[in-house]
């Protein structure tokens, strides 16, 4: 069950971000899929394993120890998978939604979203870093 | 075409051609890519930084990080120079397609810099002179390519500055920027390529960065020919801050103190690399 469950996650996940990637050709549908409606069924996934377990659960959010002691429950450590894989894309799919937005160009997006998908955060970095240098000519100096 | 005047301004002021506030963004819009590249490594030293301090491993006595950082401040350094300098490349060369082109290559060579020594430190390997992996042993003339290529940039500014007929800069400053930018390549294909040629940068002393100069890393009891590469390098700084100085000293329409001073610093460049190769300590 709970293997179905995560080899379900993950290629609903991947689905999501072949949707980032084909984005350029299909910007709204690709949204909808790695926007909406990937993350949300995810998200309907986390809700129901934290409300079956979280009762039953030892450890808290209080201390390292405890978060660990958390995720020795291997439904608990499901969901923390889940959230991993739907806030990843939701963020994924935020950037491509920026950068379109802002005119970035999707060949320095797509580093981006690998990064994203692979270690989240980094990726974050990386594209908030992108939008840092790239808006510095727009914020007012003379054009020579 | 207005003349300009080049007599001696107030002491208070900047020559007449300098802005007198100079505009920090004017640097992205004359050389987005050097700008932006070099302001993106900057900001890539702050995770370097979280890496360094969370990781135990060492690297000839220091944290296999550093490497990097010095690499990262280094390039994003050279990158804001030149995009700094771009503002006295004449518009229709900075704008060609060929200086686009070639632009888009030096930046690639310092991506590939950069991955290349920051793959090494993740590794906890070392970038230059591993002769242990095999993968780096291939890669290391291959990234000797790049810095070269990358290093050329200051070449063709020195050119494209050299022919501007309209930089508006005094005579003394123009020729500080472009000696400083046209010895850059040479002083620094000698200094780095004889250090490659080696395979190592330490003459004598212990092969270690433990004890070495402060922020430098230059060891203090042997030779270090990191120390004639990083003043041949500096000649694109060197030399036009000397330039700056002599203008007022001197005053902006002589050239002849600039071009001295380019002499004694190649003399100097020249003294710090025996010095070196003698396996004589720097300070």
């Amino acid at each position: 069950m709970l293997e179905t469950l995560f080899s379900t996650a993950g290629a609903l996940a991947m689905a999501g971000w072949l949707a980032l990637l084909a984005s350029p050709l299909a910007p709204r549908l690709s949204d909808r899929i790695a926007a909406v409606a990937v993350p949300l069924i995810l998200s309907v996934a986390y809700a129901g394993l934290v409300l079956a377990n979280w009762s039953t659960a030892e450890g808290g959010f209080d201390s390292l120890d405890n978060v660990a002691l958390l995720f020795q429950s291997r439904e608990l450590l499901l969901a923390g998978w889940i959230h991993y894989l739907a806030f990843d894309l939701f963020v994924g799919a935020w950037e491509v939604r920026t950068a379109r937005a802002e005119k970035i160009r999707f060949f320095l997006v797509v580093p981006c979203l690998i990064l994203t998908f692979l270690f989240g955060p980094a990726g974050l970095l990386v594209f908030q870093a992108l939008r840092l240098v790239g808006s510095f000519p727009r914020s007012g100096s003379r054009a020579n | 075409m207005k003349s300009i005047d080049y007599t001696p301004a107030p002491a208070n002021l900047l020559p007449r051609p300098l802005p007198r506030r100079v505009d920090p963004l004017q640097l992205v819009t004359d050389s987005p890519l050097y700008a932006r590249l070099g302001i993106l490594l900057f900001l890539a030293m702050a995770p370097t930084f979280a890496a360094a301090w969370l990781d135990d491993r060492m690297l000839h006595g220091v944290s296999v990080w550093q490497k990097p950082l010095k690499f990262e401040f280094a390039l994003g350094v050279y990158l804001l120079t030149l995009a700094f300098f771009a503002r006295y490349v004449p518009v229709s060369v900075r704008e060609s397609r060929a200086n686009r082109f070639f632009e888009i290559i030096v930046a690639l060579a310092v991506i590939g810099e950069i991955v290349w020594i920051g793959a090494a430190a993740y590794l906890g390997i070392a970038s230059h002179f591993n002769t242990q992996e095999p993968f780096f042993v291939l890669l290391y003339p291959v990234m000797g390519l790049m810095a070269t290529i990358l290093t050329s940039a200051t070449a063709v500014q020195a050119y494209a500055i050299r022919n501007n007929r309209q930089t508006r800069l005094p005579p003394a400053l123009k020729v500080g920027i472009v000696l400083g930018l046209a010895l850059t390549l040479p002083l620094t294909l000698i200094s780095a390529g004889y250090m490659s040629s080696i395979g190592s940068h330490w003459v004598g002393g212990v092969a270690s960065d433990a004890g070495g100069l402060n922020l430098m890393g230059w060891v203090r009891d042997g030779g270090d020919l990191r120390v004639a590469h990083f003043f041949a390098t500096h000649a694109m700084h060197s030399v036009p801050a000397f330039a700056l100085v002599s203008a007022y000293v001197f005053g902006a329409n002589n050239r002849r103190p600039v071009m001295m001073f380019a002499v004694v610093y190649v003399v100097f460049v020249a003294g710090v690399f025996l010095q070196a190769l003698a396996g004589r300590p720097f300070i």
